[in-house]
């Protein structure tokens, strides 16, 4: 059992030790050597990036946002007929609702009680009673919340912040955590922007594919992309070997390399990194990795220049995967002009086709959308139009007849969830959820590698203390205690990765304050074989009598020690979190190395005849 | 090696002495609190802070006039952990982080010899500040439920109560002292934050693990001796873990004093918690917690 706790750990940990080596490699190494290392190894870091114990804000530098989604400003956007007393009640109720954090809707529903004012006046249907409609604004809010944490979702996904933490705090709150992030002004306007939604036609397939190849003639040199522009501006960024170097960076194959696909890459440099689609839709396929490079390259000016007029690449929002586990992104050829923005979406529903037991999304827009809508399905019937939030695409439908009345079906959807996804999508441009910052953190990441340095070397320092003292006091069988604490430390850290859990400063606060309760176990213990040897017992009784007794005091006092880190996780925020929960995997450790491990070795020592010393 | 021969003191004895050395110490403490208060950190106040580090040591009446000229005199400006490192704070909120770039403007503006950089801004809303505060007594309120409901069960009622009433004798005692010592020592730095409230749940924590083990020790000795009076077998079971009370402590005391010297100004506030926290916890569960188990089982038993 021991064992398979070590190798657990062990396993545990690796990924984390892993990732250490890699990033020591790759300061080590300098430019274009670090890049070529990266794309080697690029897999193997990242899955080592995943399972690594992480490092909390306080540790490493970055932005944490705490946003609040305005659910009284729904109340009243979703309301009909408004009229002076509402006014003044959603007055009263935000007056309330900034003095106590009582949640919005019983307030709104006292309110209304109050003044005898049925609420159907202004919501759902004259029949309605009050209760109905609580409940239905309750639910309406709680979409509304869903609908913020997907656009911040979407918004930070397409920002490309490594390892973003967006979490629903409560029932109205998001937690954003972006690590390494320190432009604050950009953050803001990225997270509180009203969101867009728009519908773009996609261009033909030809055209798409024309401009493809078009970009890959210039990359590869067949063409000199419109000389007389580029001999003007001959700037250095804007040579196609720029251009090039951007795409491949050094996964460049050299001359010597003969393999088809080093052939391939060397004359088709941009199709080997964008497949297009072959059923000829006009989309193009790029892996997950390569995706950041296509960016690059697509922002450059040079192969902006390429692109015909009304003509944008759009990305899809989500990857795909394919069976053999790898996953890629849709690159979407549309116009450079909305055919219309999402203010015209009144309503969209996820639900199921009652034939054919697909997930489909109802989607219903207002009159002058419905008329603008008629007309452009009308005129492109059986092309596509991309429905886009904030420029990443969510679906691409295919029009299949002219939509009069506003009243529209999207099929196609893989999954319930995928069909959920995309009413949220759409609801979003009709319902923007307004957002407020009300909590903002940023860490620099001196102050951050300050303080890991200065805990991990008191943690070091108190740790190196503490075995020796435990060694000096009680001899071998404070050694023995030592080897015991040792174990405590790679289960607690093994535990941690196992969880991938996040360690921060008062995370490792914890670990220390666990090693101190740790060591406790083993004193008891100690004393307590003492007093059975000054009492006259023999080596062997003392020890067991010494566990036996010992045991009742460290159960109790080890579970009420755990039941408060179980009350601090409870009720704790952030950083009382992470000191609960290092709190309790220690404790747990701790139970488990004290007195399981140093008594098996007490029993091995004994059984070969040697006489462990309690000093 | 033994630094506890086996000891026999009276420690029940002493107990009118030592009610009356903890209220003391809880009274002044008390008088601190309402006096002079605690310095609830930006986490509860709500607001906006800045920690920047200078190129060169920062001149404080230089700062505050820069400040003051801004619009923000009434911010406070301590050291943090040196002296080029300055900690900047006004409970002045406005939208996004206006204070914060307001306040980097305005020192840049006024000092242009000095060039600083940002370690840390933090702008905590009102209302986040009110939550927290509620979510640590609530935190507080709810852990000492669970431990006398603990104790209780594994004890009896009055051993749960026993050790309750010490725990509060610990948080009491060592907010009375944060509240006294707060701005008296240089580089300390002992506001309310929620660093601190864990610390003062950890002291709960352990203060009642050094209680357990002595009520576990009463307990067992209660069924070996069954002739002595509760007042010997609690002086003997007192005696019998002094030793393991006093090592443990001081191993932990070892760890947080270490951490108090070592580990740099963001733990600082949160050792020296925790460091009183146990001075008094060791205590208290000598004195405090059995010596009230016994008082309250005298009395239940005086009028049988």
């Amino acid at each position: 059992m021991i064992l398979a706790a070590v190798v657990v750990s062990l396993i545990f940990l690796y990924p984390t030790f892993q990732d250490y080596q890699y990033r020591k490699k790759l300061v080590s190494l300098s430019g274009p050597d670090s890049i070529s290392y990266l794309d080697q190894h690029q897999d193997d870091i990242l899955s080592a990036k995943l399972k690594r114990i992480k490092l909390g804000l306080d540790l490493q530098g970055g932005m944490r946002v705490v946003l609040e989604v305005d659910v009284i400003k729904l109340l009243e956007d979703i309301a009909k007929n408004k009229d002076d007393n509402f006014g003044a009640i959603i007055k009263e109720v935000r007056d309330q609702a900034t003095n106590n954090d009582e949640s919005v809707i019983p307030i709104f529903g006292r309110k209304f009680q109050e003044r005898g004012i049925r609420m159907s006046r202004y919501y759902g249907n004259i029949r309605d009673v009050d209760a109905a409609i609580l409940s239905q604004l309750d639910g309406e809010t709680a979409k509304a919340v869903d609908r913020a944490i997907e656009i911040v979702r979407n918004r930070v996904d397409q920002y490309r912040v490594s390892e973003p933490n967006i979490q629903k705090q409560g029932t109205r709150r998001i937690i954003v955590e972006l690590p390494g992030v320190k432009d604050e002004s950009e953050v803001r306007s990225l997270l509180q922007g009203t969101a867009k939604l728009e519908f773009r036609l996609l261009r033909d397939a030809a055209i798409s594919y024309k401009v493809m190849q078009s970009i890959d003639d210039y990359l590869s040199g067949k063409v000199a992309a419109d000389t007389s522009s580029s001999a003007k501006t001959a700037k250095k960024e804007e040579k196609p070997k720029d251009a090039l170097e951007e795409l491949l960076g050094n996964k460049k194959p050299s001359n010597a390399d003969t393999t088809n696909e080093a052939k391939f890459t060397r004359e088709h440099p941009f199709f080997a990194n964008v497949t297009p689609d072959q059923r000829n839709t006009g989309e193009g396929f790029v892996l997950d990795n390569n995706r950041d490079r296509v960016i690059r390259l697509l922002e450059r000016p040079d192969v902006q220049r390429l692109l015909p007029a009304d003509f944008e690449f759009q990305w899809s929002a989500k990857t795909t995967p394919t069976p053999d586990g790898k996953k890629f992104y849709h690159l979407y050829a549309v116009k450079r002009t909305p055919e219309l923005t999402g203010g015209v979406v009144v309503e969209a529903r996820a639900t199921v086709d009652q034939g054919t037991n697909r997930p489909i999304v109802n989607m219903e827009m207002n009159s002058e959308g419905a008329r603008e809508w008629a007309r452009i399905t009308g005129a492109n019937v059986n092309k596509r139009i991309a429905i886009s939030l904030d420029n990443a695409v969510f679906s691409a439908p295919t029009v299949i007849n002219k939509i009069v009345g506003g009243h529209s079906q999207i099929t196609g959807m893989e999954s319930p969830n995928e069909a959920r996804l995309l009413e949220i999508v759409l609801k979003a441009g009709a319902l923007p959820a307004p957002v407020s910052i009300i909590e903002q953190r940023s860490v620099g990441p001196s102050l951050g590698e300050d303080s890991i340095r200065s805990g991990l070397n008191s943690t070091v320092l108190a740790f190196l203390l503490t075995i020796l003292f435990m060694a000096v006091y009680y001899h071998s069988a404070g050694a023995i205690a030592d080897v015991a604490l040792l174990f405590n430390v790679l289960f607690i850290l093994g535990v941690m990765a196992g969880f991938s859990a996040t360690l921060t400063l008062p995370g490792i606060a914890g670990v220390v304050l666990t090693l101190g309760i740790a060591v406790d176990a083993n004193v008891l213990i100690n004393e307590r074989v003492r007093e059975e040897l000054a009492g006259g017992k023999t080596l062997r009784a003392a020890i067991d009598a010494g566990y036996a007794r010992a045991f009742t005091a460290i159960v109790d006092s080890n579970v009420t020690t755990f039941l408060t880190g179980v009350v601090l996780y409870q009720f704790g925020t952030g950083p009382i979190q992470g000191f609960a929960l290092t709190l309790m995997i220690g404790i747990a450790a701790s139970m488990f190395t004290a007195i399981i491990i140093t008594r098996v070795i007490f029993n091995i020592m004994m059984s070969k005849g040697l006489n462990p010393n309690f000093g | 090696m033994r630094l506890f021969k086996k000891t026999n003191i009276n420690f029940m004895a002493a107990r009118g002495k030592m009610y009356i050395l903890s209220s003391a110490i809880i009274a002044v403490g008390l008088i601190s609190l309402f006096i002079k208060g605690v310095n609830y950190g930006i986490d509860f106040r709500g607001g906006t802070e800045l920690v920047m580090s200078f190129s060169e040591r920062a001149d404080y009446g230089q700062l505050r006039a820069a400040l003051g000229k801004a619009g923000f005199g009434d911010s406070e400006i301590k050291s943090f952990g040196n002296d080029q490192t300055i900690l900047i704070r006004t409970t002045q909120q406005g939208e996004g982080m206006i204070v914060a770039n307001k306040i980097k403007d305005a020192i840049q503006t006024s000092l242009p010899n000095q060039s600083f950089q940002v370690l840390r801004e933090d702008k905590i809303g009102p209302k986040i500040g009110k939550e927290l505060r509620r979510d640590a007594v609530y935190a507080v309120v709810a852990s000492l439920f669970v431990i006398l409901g603990y104790v209780a069960i594994r004890y009896k009622f009055l051993y749960g109560m026993g050790a309750v009433l010490a725990l509060y004798h610990d948080v009491l005692l060592t907010l009375g002292i944060i509240s006294l010592l707060d701005g008296v020592v240089p580089y300390l730095n002992l506001e309310i934050t929620q660093e601190i409230i864990a610390a003062f749940l950890t002291i709960i924590g352990l203060s009642v693990n050094d209680t357990v083990v002595v009520f576990d020790r009463i307990r067992e000795n209660s069924k070996i001796y069954r002739s002595l009076s509760l007042m010997d077998i609690m002086n003997k079971s007192l005696n019998e873990t002094l030793s393991r009370t006093i090592i443990t402590s001081g191993t932990i005391l070892i760890v947080l004093l270490v951490l108090l010297f070592a580990g740099g100004e963001v733990t600082r506030g949160f050792a020296f918690a925790l460091t009183i926290g146990i001075i008094t916890g060791t205590y208290s569960s000598i004195y405090i917690a059995s010596a009230i188990v016994l008082d309250t089982t005298l009395r239940v038993k005086k009028p049988e």
